[in-house]
């Protein structure tokens, strides 16, 4: 059997995702806070408040704590002198293998919430595809770009 | 070093105003129609109603006289090892395409050139980002100054190669001789054009044609009106209808089987020594050459109606070229019978492994390829079986059609290694097999939901460059450690 890769991302990966989560269940409360409002003023049935404030709920539930987490614990990548390999996928897990010799180019980005917890996320794009390793600690993302561009220098084949 | 610049045959003139004609002609014929509608039988008798006329006439000046400046202003030349092109009135642009860069050069003779014995010649070239960019396409030439072209590219081929070696005179002569080695490798029968235009996919093209037609009229066309002369011709009879549907399938069966017949007349596969070139079509000629480098992996196509005739399509993924061309998946063999196939593969690609030993998906995956079906067909056969109770029923025959066709993509799927290609066999409605080599694999990725995991089963998938963007082959549902097997073929640092 093979070993899978073995770094996870930053807790603080975690807590960013979270906070992405709360700001969509922020839009949904402000819905279901509308619909509400809407069905007190139209005089409409009780059982409405209840299902836009449990819908409300399992919302947040799932996309500020269930998810994230699963996501974060599921979350691996290993960059190896040869290959680049990724395990992520909420249900179903992918595992995927770019080999250096394809790598064409590496962004690193980093948003104002990523920026404010120290963290930024790195593309890896081949001539056909793109893989991103989210909410690495910016210097590690740094090294790591580095890394990689140096790494896939050494190796040339055509396309 | 040749500077003489070279202009485009004035026919491009021409050409240049019927393709402007080509863009405009909706607009066109949108604004005069709604003008049509509106202005009816009226008493405005004054020199307005014109408007739309004068207008009219002058956009045609200007495209006539548009098409007449650009091939004024359009020059190119040789130079540096360089094909230079310039044109432009007001904004002059100058495109320099080192000849390194350009990867083919594909002729198009149109009923507009053959007279005249000229070609449109496209230049493609690798590179990425703006697709129009990407290509340089010289609207008119003659077939000299076409050959000349090419002459310029082997030469600067020849050039570059005795900067490489001091002792060069033996080898150039050799490869001179080389280049005249351009031999014809497959023709297509006249009796499998028949029946590829026969069965040609063309008729949804066609259709699809008349669907945009119609929604670009939908504004104009007064349905209210054609609603009730519809009910009037309903009350004639369903027979009617039934016959004139009939009718239009035909005519767009029929204008599929022209088109298909005249765009795949005297197919021909030529063989030169780095690079394939495909000849084809009656009242336009087109010429596409493939570099062989560039070819990314092979892609066989069985639909389930040429598949029982054991005939099939095959595509070459070839990288880099624009995005804008609608040829890019390149069909190498339109249509061939399966047995026959083999054979001219290995004579274009050597190296190809044909024949393979299949890993197949395992028994127990099965019910895999159709399980996840159940999720929305259960929820409509009891929605049909409710609603319209006694023959609503009949939609359970889904059920068992389904599951023929899960084992069906079951038995399909499968997965074959042999030195450095990875050939991959699915089903999705058509058959796909792919042949790849492993350095022309972007990445692969594996993939396997809680269901898998239970039962060691795993999916997967590769991608590779095709045009500007990638071609993607999956197998689903084949044995855990199968899977692995490939990921470790697949992963550099494992090499055994």
């Amino acid at each position: 059997m093979q070993s899978g890769p073995v770094n996870q991302i930053s807790p603080k990966g975690l807590k960013v995702w979270r906070l992405y989560g709360m700001m969509h269940s922020a839009i949904i409360f402000v819905i279901a806070t509308g619909i509400c409002a809407l069905n007190w003023w139209l005089e409409g049935p009780t059982w409405l408040y209840v299902v836009s404030f449990v819908i409300f709920v399992i919302y947040t539930y799932i996309f500020v704590y269930l998810f994230p987490k699963l996501r974060w614990l599921r979350w691996r990548y290993e960059v190896r002198e040869e290959e680049i390999e990724l395990q992520y996928g909420l249900f179903i897990i992918k595992r995927t293998l770019v080999p250096m010799v394809r790598i064409q180019h590496v962004d690193t980005e980093q948003g104002p919430i990523l920026r404010k917890y120290d963290l930024a996320s790195i593309t890896i794009s081949t001539a056909a595809t793109n893989h991103t390793i989210p909410a690495l600690r910016t210097n590690e993302a740094d090294e790591l770009r580095m890394r990689i561009s140096t790494l896939a220098r050494v190796a040339e084949d055509d396309v | 070093m040749s500077e003489e610049r070279y202009k485009l045959h004035p026919i491009s003139a021409v050409m240049n105003f019927i393709k402007g004609l080509k863009d405009l002609i909706f607009p066109f014929v949108v604004v005069f129609v709604a003008n049509g509608f509106q202005g009816g039988p009226g008493e405005n008798e004054d020199w307005t109603r014109f408007i739309p006329y004068i207008l009219g006439f002058g956009f045609l000046v200007l495209i006539l006289i548009s098409g007449i400046v650009k091939w004024k202003r359009f020059v190119y030349w040789f130079e540096d090892n360089e094909l230079r092109i310039e044109y432009g009135l007001f904004v002059k642009k100058k495109r320099y395409i080192p000849f390194e860069r350009i990867q083919s050069l594909n002729y198009t003779e149109s009923i507009l050139h053959r007279p005249l014995k000229l070609v449109k010649v496209k230049i493609e070239t690798a590179g990425s980002g703006n697709p129009d960019e990407a290509e340089a396409e010289l609207t008119a030439i003659t077939k000299e100054a076409a050959s000349r072209i090419e002459k310029e590219l082997v030469e600067a081929k020849k050039r570059k190669q005795s900067r490489v070696d001091i002792n060069d005179l033996e080898e150039q002569s050799f490869s001179e001789k080389e280049t005249v080695s351009i031999v014809p490798v497959f023709k297509m029968k006249q009796k499998d054009l028949l029946i590829l235009a026969t069965t040609s996919g063309g008729i949804g093209v066609v259709f699809s044609g008349l669907a945009v037609f119609m929604l670009q009229f939908s504004e104009l066309i007064p349905y209210e009106k054609i609603y009730e002369e519809m009910m009037v011709f309903l009350k004639f009879g369903f027979f009617l209808v039934a016959i004139s549907v009939f009718f239009v399938l035909v005519l767009a069966w029929i204008v599929s089987v022209i088109l298909t017949t005249l765009n795949y007349f005297e197919f021909t596969i030529w063989k030169d020594d780095d690079q394939i070139i495909i000849t084809r079509g009656l009242l336009e000629k087109k010429k596409v050459s493939i570099p062989i480098a560039r070819v990314q992996g092979i892609r066989i196509v069985e639909n389930p109606l040429r598949q029982l005739f054991g005939y099939c399509t095959v595509f070459v993924e070839s990288a880099g070229g624009s995005l804008s061309d609608k040829d890019q998946k390149i069909r190498l063999f339109p249509f061939i019978k399966k047995e026959k196939l083999n054979h001219y593969l290995v004579n274009l690609f050597p190296d190809l492994h044909v024949e393979s030993e299949w890993t197949v998906s395992p028994e127990k995956a099965k019910p895999f390829y159709y399980r996840l079906d159940f999720i929305w067909m259960i929820p409509v056969i009891v929605g049909v079986g409710y609603f319209y109770f006694p023959y609503g029923l009949l939609s359970l025959l889904l059920i068992p059609v389904l599951i023929l066709f899960g084992l069906w993509q079951h038995r399909s799927a499968g997965y074959s290694i042999k030195g450095n290609q990875l050939s991959m066999r699915y089903r999705g409605f058509s058959k796909y097999t792919f042949m790849i080599e492993k350095k022309r694999m972007q990445s692969v990725e594996m993939k396997q939901s809680p269901f898998q995991k239970k039962h060691l089963l795993a999916s997967f998938e590769t991608t590779i460059k095709s045009g500007l963007l990638g071609a993607t082959a999956k197998v689903e549902h084949l044995e855990l450690k199968d899977v692995e097997e490939v990921m470790n073929w697949f992963t550099p640092s494992k090499k055994s």
